[in-house]
């Protein structure tokens, strides 16, 4: 479903912390672009940033050419976070006032709040800066679902199904299933094909 | 990936061995590799260490056969003994040392540059500057290293490596090549001779020589673009992941009728024609590079030699502070940069946005490094901490490079004991250094950590050392069981090798036992336990003890997901911030999992990132943290 | 931020004016209250850092801020003070009615008949003593019955966290305590007395019994231990220590027969804390219990101990056991209280003197009040 993106390149970023599948996230939705015929350029970082750190992989999707792989600040169209605190750290280096930000509402902690030296914004801070800053924005409870389906890793899976409801990317349902026909071994395919849909059924 | 796009050039061009040192940002390329050895007759190996590496690789060129070696920035340093000898005694079968390199530092403890490695052993670079580059340019220097018979360079960085993009993929060769090792010719001979690098100068002419026919060779090469008007108003040079961030900051200022970009692969030695050629096109030049003037250093030095031709330059770089010489760049520094130079206004954001941004910006809680939830790091530094404190000599650690280095780093835990923090195996050679000052009046316990995959790799002559000049030391492996921190791949400890066949294992302990150390092994998550064993050792004064605390990293395929204990937080009896306790488990321990409930003032395990290794329960004065043993699943 | 304010925390005030100024006694008072602080050896050990600035460990250390007019007035009748020896309800030479009690003993036994008692007597369920190890590290022993309490009888010279321990059986519901307590173990339960904080009322209510030893100093274990080992002196095979009267040296008792370490030496030994504690007939316990040596009855006396009764719940354990007939008691021969007193109060002047050189002044007297009178009548003397 290759359709006519309204930007080129649309800017995709994906973030939240080491360990809550960023990478995997990234993948799965580059894999689907790349299938449709788009050029996708991802930009990531891991090894040492993935030990309880931020994690931010940036998607450049374009109907001509490869791009950097790092965009400029300012330039994100679309930003997911599995993690809301890190949704607000991009957005302040990457956002604008069309951005389209949607968020998993599952706290992960830093250290520093743990050990009680900073502060966590509030729920009501946090949707009330998303308000105020971005074009569009959710908040869904990813984690809480994924947990429901029996495993929270599931919760990137649930993100990806609820962009595609958003309808600001083309990918759909018949996409995601092409992707995982191809890079996921066929025990798994079933359950993350529920975790897209609970996701799509998120918006 | 980069990295994948490097392994298939590599297929491509028919490689036949494939060895290197997990580091990232390298390791998929041997990990790729080795996915298709079998099925495309390859050998590949995760070799001790670079240098080891690159020899494996290197007689395999020798014996006619295609080989990469892959290793990051650090490596280059490891193997660069052996490389200079390399490249002075030439190579046989085309033999590709690429090098992945980390400005910014995203994932190392430097962002050493090590084109310059190049320049100084007299040896080819080639730099792609993007994907379809990464795989083409990586079968083409099999080609170039085969038509100079030496080694070539190929160097890429964190976001060429770890960045992807598409890629179209050309044809598998059918036919593979077969070993034949000739030395029966004369010394001079490069194809039949002994390869070694005498009589020295005559074989240094060689290289020089075979370094001018690269030259040549690079004049010409389809890798070297240029896009841009024909006079320029600004002619950027430059190479690698750079090239992308240039382009996409020409578009930011929609200066493509301006600006041009000389794209340049083959990076040294420079194609003086074609830099004659596009430096005399226009009167100022940046150029864009990371992480040191390289670049900028060689091109510099050409325009000298021809400034009688191409007139005086402007150039804009490091050297002038245009460029920042350290960190990464990205496609916002080269726009600032680029605005400032043509004087074009870089567009903004508006400010009253930006202040909510600001705003915004204030709310957001750093997110600080710190160990995994159930990493076995975190307990082992927990009692090394302890020990060393009981033992209230100020003892010190010195630290080493995989995840325990962030034992170094503050927020990482309550309890940091790592004042040193160098290369590989340094920990235990300092350490061996420290212990010798006692007569210099500097009599504390000194203790050094390693990883298990560390020790194979650069520790063992360091712990020799320690021994045969009796430097009083506690040396402690923290053993995991695979090198965690870059993926999880095999080390001499395991019993598979890269292919996956089973390899022998070469036991830490014996290895440590036959140095003559007295050698204990305990599991880091008994705090008590190791932390006994290791005041017994700083007790014991005179000899070099080794402790071996083995448990398995949380993140490994065989433990990851599972939990040995279900942990719960029994509110009624949690102290909380009361004296008696003041939250030492989220305060001091601070695990991920364990985390504050600000309202209750009351811990709190996070069920869904807690790791179930139950080591909190055995820090906890009220016992107040319940472990129960994880129902299977 | 949420951060705590700059004001130093208890942590850091024992640190650096207790633990660094090496004031520390060893007495563990300060242990088994939080997981920050243990007794490593016989070292009071920081290990982590905690932020908070009214802990109990500051709160009943015995070498910080020490109000002895508040604990005087609190815990004693003011009509039984002695400036040099504090509370004197009676006074007796003691022993142990049971001869077999007196074979193991240091001199009469009195403190472990007593101790029996209060335990067969159902007054305290567990004593808490000092036991030590085969490196004669010592440690806080919780002593059940007679048996346990006997095994560990006799003079042990090196400090031991004996509060630690106490601490640990109180929150443990354990039932009433008693403990044999140094002087300074003995302080530290007298400031756990006046409840300076709420929450662990209930566990110093257990305390019931607190007979304080009489104590000149007490060695470090560590450079004990090193100096035996100088001696070739196993310390596993001692079984039993002291210093004869007049004598200036430790006779050490082994398996093989006795050894006799030099004075000067064992003095190197001594724990630097014990230089600067005023106290050596342990004032805030409840009944006090010493050697009786006087130089020229040595031989006569070393079987009797000298006991000073100082709170009624002394008064009550001394009476019953006098009246149960497990302690013998004797007429002191005339002018023994006056040699007490004219001891302690030599004890108390040398301690002065080393706080003031500590401190650099007579107004800075370190964890006392310069202004308490008791202590201020000793100054006067030294000023003299």
């Amino acid at each position: 479903m290759k359709v006519r993106l309204s930007k080129d390149p649309m800017n995709v970023i994906i973030t939240g912390v080491g360990g809550q599948g960023n990478v995997l996230a990234s993948r799965v939705l580059a894999g689907m672009l790349v299938n449709s015929g788009y050029y996708v350029t991802i930009g990531e970082t891991f090894g040492m940033s993935q030990r309880g750190g931020s994690v931010m992989s940036h998607l450049r999707i374009s109907q001509k050419s490869i791009r950097s792989p790092q965009m400029p600040q300012g330039g994100a169209d679309i930003i997911i976070a599995l993690e809301p605190v890190e949704a607000l750290r991009v957005l302040t280096k990457y956002g604008n006032p069309d951005v389209a930000v949607l968020s998993n509402s599952r706290v992960v902690y830093p250290i520093g709040v743990i050990t009680g030296e900073l502060n966590y914004p509030s729920l009501t801070e946090i949707q009330d800066i998303l308000q105020k800053t971005t074009a569009k924005n959710w908040l869904i409870d990813a984690t809480g679902e994924a947990v429901k389906l029996g495993n929270p890793v599931l919760s990137n899976i649930i993100m990806v199904g609820a962009l595609s409801a958003t309808g600001l990317l083309p990918i759909d349902r018949r996409s995601f299933e092409k992707e995982i026909a191809r890079n996921m071994t066929a025990d798994k395919r079933p359950i993350n094909l529920l975790a897209f849909d609970t996701g799509a059924g998120l918006i | 990936m980069g990295n994948e796009a490097i392994a298939r050039g590599a297929l491509e061009a028919g490689v036949n061995v494939a060895s290197g040192y997990p580091g990232t940002p390298s390791s998929e390329i041997i990990e790729s590799l080795a996915i298709v050895a079998k099925a495309r007759n390859l050998y590949v190996e995760w070799s001790t260490n670079e240098k080891v590496a690159l020899e494996v690789a290197a007689a395999a060129s020798f014996a006619g056969l295609r080989s990469l070696c892959a290793m990051k920035q650090n490596g280059v340093n490891v193997a660069s003994d052996f490389l200079l000898h390399l490249a002075s005694s030439g190579t046989r079968g085309g033999i590709v040392l690429v090098t992945c390199e980390d400005p910014g530092a995203l994932s190392s403890v430097n962002e050493g540059d090590s084109r310059y490695f190049a320049r100084m052993l007299e040896i080819p670079l080639l730099e792609p500057a993007n994907f379809q580059e990464a795989k083409d340019l990586t079968r083409w220097a099999f080609e170039l290293s085969e038509e100079i018979r030496n080694i070539v360079v190929l160097r890429s960085v964190t976001r060429m490596s770890h960045a992807s993009g598409n890629v179209i993929c050309g044809k598998l060769p059918v036919k593979f090549r077969k070993a034949h090792f000739v030395y029966d010719g004369s010394i001079m001979d490069p194809l039949r001779g002994p390869v070694i690098s005498t009589p020295v100068v005559a074989k240094h002419t060689l290289q020089q020589e075979k370094l001018k026919r690269a030259t040549a060779i690079f004049e010409n090469s389809p890798f070297n673009t240029y896009s841009g008007p024909k006079k320029p108003e600004l002619l950027l040079i430059t190479s690698s992941a750079c090239f992308l961030y240039s382009r996409e900051a020409i578009g930011m200022l929609e200066l493509q009728k301006r600006v041009g970009i000389l794209k340049l692969c083959c990076t040294w030695p420079l194609p003086p024609k074609l830099l004659k050629k596009h430096l005399n096109s226009a009167g100022k030049i940046m150029i864009v590079e990371e992480v040191l003037p390289f670049l900028e250093e060689n091109v510099k030095t050409l325009a000298a030699g021809m400034a009688g031709e191409i007139g005086i330059k402007k150039f804009y770089g490091k050297m002038d502070g245009t460029l920042p010489s350290v960190g990464e760049l990205n496609p916002d520094i080269v726009a600032a940069a680029l605005a400032k130079i043509v004087k074009v206004k870089y567009k903004t954001l508006s400010t009253a946005y930006t202040k909510e941004l600001r705003k915004a910006a204030a709310l957001i809680p750093a997110r600080e490094l710190t160990f995994c939830p159930g990493c076995p790091h975190r307990a082992s530094f927990w009692s090394i901490h302890n020990a060393i404190a009981l033992d209230g000599r100020e003892g010190f650690v010195c630290g080493d490079i995989g995840c325990y280095a962030m034992g170094a780093l503050f927020p990482a835990t309550g309890y940091h004991t790592t004042p040193t923090l160098h290369s590989m195996g340094s920990g235990t050679g300092l350490a061996s250094g420290f212990a010798k000052l006692a007569a210099f009046g500097f009599d504390k316990p000194i203790l050094t950590v390693c990883g298990d995959s560390t020790f194979y790799h650069a520790v063992i002559p360091a712990l020799i050392n320690a021994q045969h000049n009796r430097a009083d030391i506690t040396f402690i492996v923290l053993d995991n069981s695979g090198t965690a921190m870059t993926g999880f791949q095999p080390h001499p400890g395991l019993t598979v090798s890269a292919m996956g066949e089973a390899v022998p294992s070469v036991d830490i302990a014996g290895i440590c036992k036959a140095i003559g150390a007295n050698v204990a092994i305990s599991d880091p998550f008994d705090l008590e336990g190791t932390c006994k064993i290791l005041n017994s050792f700083l007790a014991d004064k005179g000899s070099l003890n080794v402790l071996i605390m083995r448990q398995i990293c949380a993140l490994s395929p065989e433990k990851k997901g599972k939990k040995i204990f279900d942990v719960q937080v029994n509110e009624a009896l949690c102290l909380g911030e009361s004296c008696g306790c003041n939250r030492l488990c989220t305060r001091i321990f601070r695990c991920p999992a364990l985390t504050w409930d600000r309202s209750k003032k009351k811990a709190v395990v996070d069920e869904v990132i807690c790791a179930g290794c139950g080591v909190c329960y055995s820090i906890c004065p009220q016992k107040a943290i319940i472990r129960t043993e994880a129902k299977k699943k | 931020m949420v951060s705590k304010a700059a004001k130093p925390s208890s942590q850091e005030i024992l640190k650096k004016n207790v633990l660094n100024a090496d004031l520390c006694t060893g007495c563990g008072a300060c242990v088994n209250l939080c997981p920050y602080q243990v007794i490593y050896h016989d070292r009071t050990v920081q290990l982590h850092r905690c932020d908070l600035d009214d802990g109990k460990c500051r709160a009943f250390c015995p070498r910080w801020e020490i109000d002895l007019d508040l604990l005087r007035s609190s815990l004693c009748d003011s009509a039984d003070l002695t400036t040099e020896i504090g509370a004197v309800k009676g006074y007796y030479l003691s022993r142990a009615a049971d001869p077999k009690l007196r074979e193991i003993a240091q001199h009469g036994g009195t403190v472990t008949a007593l101790m029996e008692l209060a335990l067969t007597e159902g007054l305290i369920d567990s004593a808490v003593v000092s036991a030590g190890n085969q490196q004669r590290e010592q440690s806080g022993f919780k002593a059940k019955d007679k048996t346990s309490l006997r095994e560990n009888a006799g003079s042990k010279f090196v400090v031991s966290p004996t509060v630690a321990a106490f601490n640990q059986i109180a929150a443990e519901n354990s039932g009433n305590i008693g403990v044999v307590a140094t002087p300074c173990q003995a302080l530290a339960l007298a400031k756990m007395r006046l409840k300076p904080l709420q929450d662990d009322a209930g566990h110093i209510d257990k305390l019931k019994i607190v007979i304080g030893l009489f104590c000149g100093w007490t060695v470090s274990q560590e450079k004990f231990q090193a100096l035996l080992l100088l001696n070739n002196i196993d310390p596993a095979t001692i079984t039993g220590m002291d210093i004869p009267a007049g004598k200036t040296a430790l006779v050490i008792k082994t398996g093989s027969g006795e050894k006799i370490i030099s004075f000067d030496h064992v003095e190197s030994c001594i724990r630097e804390a014990c230089r600067y504690c005023l106290d050596s007939t342990a004032e805030f316990a409840d009944v006090s219990v010493g050697s009786a040596r006087f130089g020229n009855e040595w031989e006569e006396m070393r079987g009797w101990n000298q006991m000073i009764v100082r709170t009624a719940r002394g008064s009550q354990l001394v009476d019953l056991a006098l009246h149960r007939g497990i302690l013998e008691v004797r007429k002191a021969p005339n002018g023994i209280l006056k040699e007490l007193k004219e001891a302690a109060a030599e004890k108390k002047r040398t301690a002065l003197k080393n706080i003031i050189r500590k401190s650099g002044s007579a107004k800075n007297l370190l964890y006392l009040e310069s202004s308490d009178p008791f202590v201020n009548k000793f100054l006067e003397k030294i000023k003299r």
